[in-house]
């Protein structure tokens, strides 16, 4: 289980001022346990892409922003992610909500290219975001790691850490829904 | 229409420590009148943000008034910001959208609806309390120490002739503001923010 309160208080211990982002299942505890937070500022954006940008301002504005969206909010983002986070080495964690991988990992299937064929990825069984989404963000550079349970809260630091140290976004896959 | 020299020169004149954000067509023109800590060129990043970008801008520094000059294309693309401002609640953000009609560093192709749309209008229905347009110099010129003083979010549309800026990189024979990274210039205004809202600080509070 991932606990909506357990993660809000990870990102008070990162001094995180605002989540920026578009709340989707995954992310929805996560949103109203922020709603009414005094510490953090929740940026509400109409289209993933926006997020990146102001993300990016709020870096260099002095904040310590992170951005939550969904995996296909990720892949339609892509060149406001390499333009204003890449481009500019910002130090972001993104918490993106992986849809489809649960179906994803009951089929057996691990997402790569070899996989990204036109008849895998119209199958009615799996979600085509799922089969994407791991190679998109290996092409993009974008390091990350898998959140699913409370037990991987410590990997939440691990990525601060990284994108700092490395000038870089780095994204943590959330698998299941928060409560 | 107002050309590009009498809507950046007034503004020019009147700023003084507020952040500025260009983008496409105005980033050479700005960057010759201006070399101030607190100017951001959004070139070679991704189009269509320069708005958002400020928006984060003006989160973080809710003290400081933040200008972005943002070009109608640009504007085009990420329509939904209109909206996101305005719920984020940012008073001290002035967007400008600088309307020429025209993809004008690309070679001043048409953009959809040129001189049908009518992006204050759009403003307004997001939810913008205060949005301008304007057409001549004169009045623009007289309106802005008003316009730079006003609680935001404010929307001021000015139309624009056709420029004739080339595509932009960065590079040493650039105007100033294009001679450093978009990494190295990023660091630059977080340092300077940093610096003068530590200032602040101490200036608030002596001993």
């Amino acid at each position: 289980m991932l606990t909506a309160a357990r993660l809000v208080t990870e990102l008070h211990r990162q001094c995180v001022t605002h989540v920026v982002g578009l709340p989707d299942n995954a992310s929805a505890a996560l949103f109203a346990a922020l709603a009414h937070d005094e510490q953090i500022t929740v940026v509400a954006v109409t289209r993933e892409g926006e997020a990146f940008a102001i993300a990016a301002g709020l870096w260099m504005g002095g904040a310590k922003p992170v951005v939550l969206i969904q995996s296909t909010g990720f892949i339609e983002s892509g060149d406001a992610l390499r333009g204003c986070v890449t481009r500019l080495r910002i130090p972001l964690v993104c918490l993106l909500g992986y849809r489809g991988y649960r179906k994803l990992a009951a089929a057996g299937l691990r997402p790569s290219l070899e996989l990204l064929t036109p008849a895998n990825l119209s199958r009615p069984d799996q979600d085509s975001c799922a089969l994407l989404f791991e190679p998109t963000l290996r092409a993009w550079g974008i390091p990350y790691d898998l959140l699913s349970s409370d037990h991987d809260l410590s990997r939440l630091t691990a990525a601060f850490d990284r994108a700092q140290a490395e000038e870089t976004a780095v994204a943590l896959l959330i698998v299941e829904d928060t409560e | 229409m107002i050309t590009k020299s009498q809507l950046l020169e007034p503004l020019a004149r009147l700023r003084t420590d507020q952040i500025v954000v260009t983008t496409m067509g105005v980033v050479r023109p700005w960057g010759r009148l201006s070399a101030h800590p607190f100017d951001f060129a959004s070139a070679d990043s991704a189009m269509g943000h320069a708005a958002d970008l400020a928006l984060g801008l003006a989160l973080a520094q809710p003290q400081r008034r933040v200008i972005c000059l943002n070009g109608d294309g640009s504007m085009l693309m990420t329509l939904g910001t209109f909206v996101t401002i305005v719920q984020a609640g940012a008073r001290n953000l002035l967007l400008f959208v600088v309307e020429n009609a025209t993809y004008e560093i690309t070679g001043n192709q048409p953009v959809p609806g040129a001189g049908r749309v009518d992006f204050a209008a759009m403003a307004r229905a997001a939810g913008f309390a205060r949005t301008f347009t304007f057409k001549e110099a004169e009045p623009y010129s007289t309106a802005l120490p008003d316009l730079l003083a006003l609680d935001g979010p404010v929307c001021v549309v000015v139309r624009t002739e056709h420029g004739h800026e080339p595509p932009m990189s960065r590079r040493p024979d650039e105007v100033p503001c294009l001679q450093r990274s978009l990494a190295e210039d990023a660091r630059r205004l977080r340092a300077a923010l940093l610096d003068a809202t530590a200032r602040r600080s101490e200036t608030a509070s002596p001993g």
